[in-house]
């Protein structure tokens, strides 16, 4: 049987052990708090795989247990790589005396920026919002399938992220860390996915974002209708001049409650003297 | 509103927080999603799913990364679409209330993840006890009030608000209808700009503008798809070219400066 296979011999560590962990990265959300964030999530995923490990040394599975409830924070879809290098780390740390065990926590902690910052990218950079702008068009038009196409565009990624990033972490995860940075290629790959997702947001903004003004004057027996003259200077100038000012507002901090505050007051206002439609 | 359909779109509300918890994140909590099922719930699915459409583009940039998260767009969309279905409004209504949900039970679910802070310690000394079994235990019960919090809340709001929520709907003026419908227009703005904070950085503003005067200038709603198509194609030339100069040791040590730089 395939999932019988074993993936480490001295630690009798079986495909099926993997798949264990794969399912419980599902989870790993599942307590997040405060303090610890992810820790717990982390330790539940791990667990299992740590009593193999450690099953004739119960002190030493304790530290290690200890070891993988410690603050733990990242993107969800990555997370499983992560729990792979740690697998091969205990590994390591059984086998050798002189391992320096702190040195888990160390890899954990240092990976937690660089892989959301890519994970941050991809899931919700790209994955997300073409999942969204693809569904929202079946959507608008009432049509069962949208939600269907939402949840398969980005699961797929995501479901694949999760079970090759377990098994390439597990079996050679820190080398290629090393690899890519060194190279410089983490931040290429990082910016030229940036290029996909500003591209699709500027698209996005020109067609969904619907902001226009229904003002008119009657000059001398001609109607002008401003927004005929704004189209002339560019079509979809209001969406972008809105879409920047708060972009603007997020860059300068001011907080996601007062910006939507503000959008509440001033819009409302423009909307009830229309100005703004 | 039935007893039934409150208590369903209860269970959709707890959904759309427990994938996030449970589910690895699989994006239940999307409007389109949520929408799509209140509308089965109450019997009008093609509305679910428009009302969905909308509140999707305002939260398009909500995704609360991190303990950061601002709004909660699963219960804020549930309800919405909700309230916007069972009183055959459109979906002003479902921003006018969803929003404010949306803050609320953000705050109110800072407050969980705080109490949960809590349990941790008691992790700790229940592995040090050798009792194992508690490290599912108490993760699940995060999980578990997440799911009855979430779940109860919506259908209290749903079901005892039923009447005052009716009568507010349609106590509303045009004069507020029209201020309301501005709001839905802007509010949408605010998820894009979310989005470019999180991916924008100077040396990216070239492809922002092509994206989006490529979508200007050309008007076609569903072009989208070749846009991005277009921008990946971009993405691996540069990615070909700037990869083939990181190899030749000269260029190396320039191209990482370059990279530290921003």
């Amino acid at each position: 049987m395939a999932d019988g296979k074993i993936m480490s011999v001295e630690n009798n560590l079986t495909k099926r052990d993997f798949i264990g962990v794969f399912w419980r990265s599902f989870t790993l959300l599942g307590s997040f708090n405060y303090e610890r964030m992810e820790g717990l999530g982390f330790l539940y995923a791990l667990s299992p795989i740590l009593k193999k490990i450690y099953k004739n040394e119960p002190e030493k599975l304790k530290e290690a247990m200890h070891r993988h409830l410690k603050a733990f924070n990242m993107t969800v879809a990555p997370a499983p790589f992560v729990m792979g290098i740690s697998i091969a780390m205990e590994e390591m740390s059984k086998k050798g005396e002189d391992f320096d065990t702190n040195s888990i926590n160390s890899v954990k902690s240092a990976l937690m920026g660089p892989l959301s910052g890519i994970g941050d990218t991809f899931f919700w950079g790209i994955f997300r919002i073409i999942a969204c702008a693809i569904a929202v068009g079946f959507a608008q038009d009432g049509n069962p399938l949208a939600p269907l196409i939402l949840l398969l565009l980005f699961n797929i990624p995501n479901f694949l992220t999760r079970w090759f990033g377990l098994f390439i972490g597990y079996k050679n995860g820190s080398k290629i860390l090393e690899d890519l940075e060194s190279s410089g290629k983490m931040k290429l790959f990082t910016f030229c996915a940036g290029i996909v997702g500003v591209a699709s947001i500027g698209c996005m903004i020109a067609f969904w974002v619907n902001i226009t003004s229904p003002l008119q004057f009657n000059i001398a027996g001609s109607d002008i209708i401003i927004q005929d003259y704004l189209n002339q200077i560019m079509p979809r100038l209001l969406p972008l001049t809105a879409t920047l000012i708060v972009y603007g507002c997020v860059k300068k901090k001011i907080s996601v409650i007062k910006i939507i505050l503000g959008i509440v007051v001033v819009g409302f206002l423009l909307g009830v003297f229309g100005i703004l439609g | 509103m039935t007893l039934i359909q409150a208590i369903l779109i209860g269970c959709v509300a707890a959904l759309s927080q427990f994938e996030g918890g449970w589910l690895g994140e699989c994006k239940l909590r999307e409007p389109i999603v949520t929408g799509f099922l209140v509308g089965l719930i109450l019997g009008d699915m093609k509305t679910g799913l428009i009302i969905g459409a909308e509140l999707q583009l305002i939260w398009m940039g909500a995704t609360g990364i991190g303990p950061t998260a601002q709004l909660d767009i699963g219960t804020g969309g549930t309800i919405g679409a909700a309230i916007a279905i069972a009183t055959g409004t459109g979906v002003e209504t479902a921003i006018a209330f969803g929003l404010p949900i949306a803050i609320i039970m953000q705050f109110i679910h800072t407050m969980m993840l705080t109490a949960y802070s809590g349990l941790m310690i008691v992790v700790d000394k229940k592995i040090d006890e050798g009792k194992f079994g508690y490290i599912f235990g108490i993760h699940a019960l995060c999980g578990g009030m997440d799911f009855l919090m979430y779940s109860l809340l919506t259908f209290m709001a749903l079901f005892f608000g039923n009447d005052l929520i009716e009568s507010m709907v349609n106590g509303l003026p045009d004069w507020a209808n029209s201020g309301l419908t501005a709001v839905a227009a802007i509010l949408p703005a605010m998820g894009f700009a979310l989005l470019l904070n999180i991916i924008l950085e100077k040396d990216l503003i070239p492809f922002f503008i092509i994206g989006f005067i490529l979508a200007a200038y050309s008007g076609i709603g569903y072009t989208m798809v070749g846009i991005a198509a277009l921008a990946g194609a971009i993405a691996w030339i540069i990615f070909i070219l700037k990869s083939s100069n990181a190899s030749s040791p000269v260029l190396k040590s320039a191209q990482n400066d370059e990279w530290e730089d921003d």
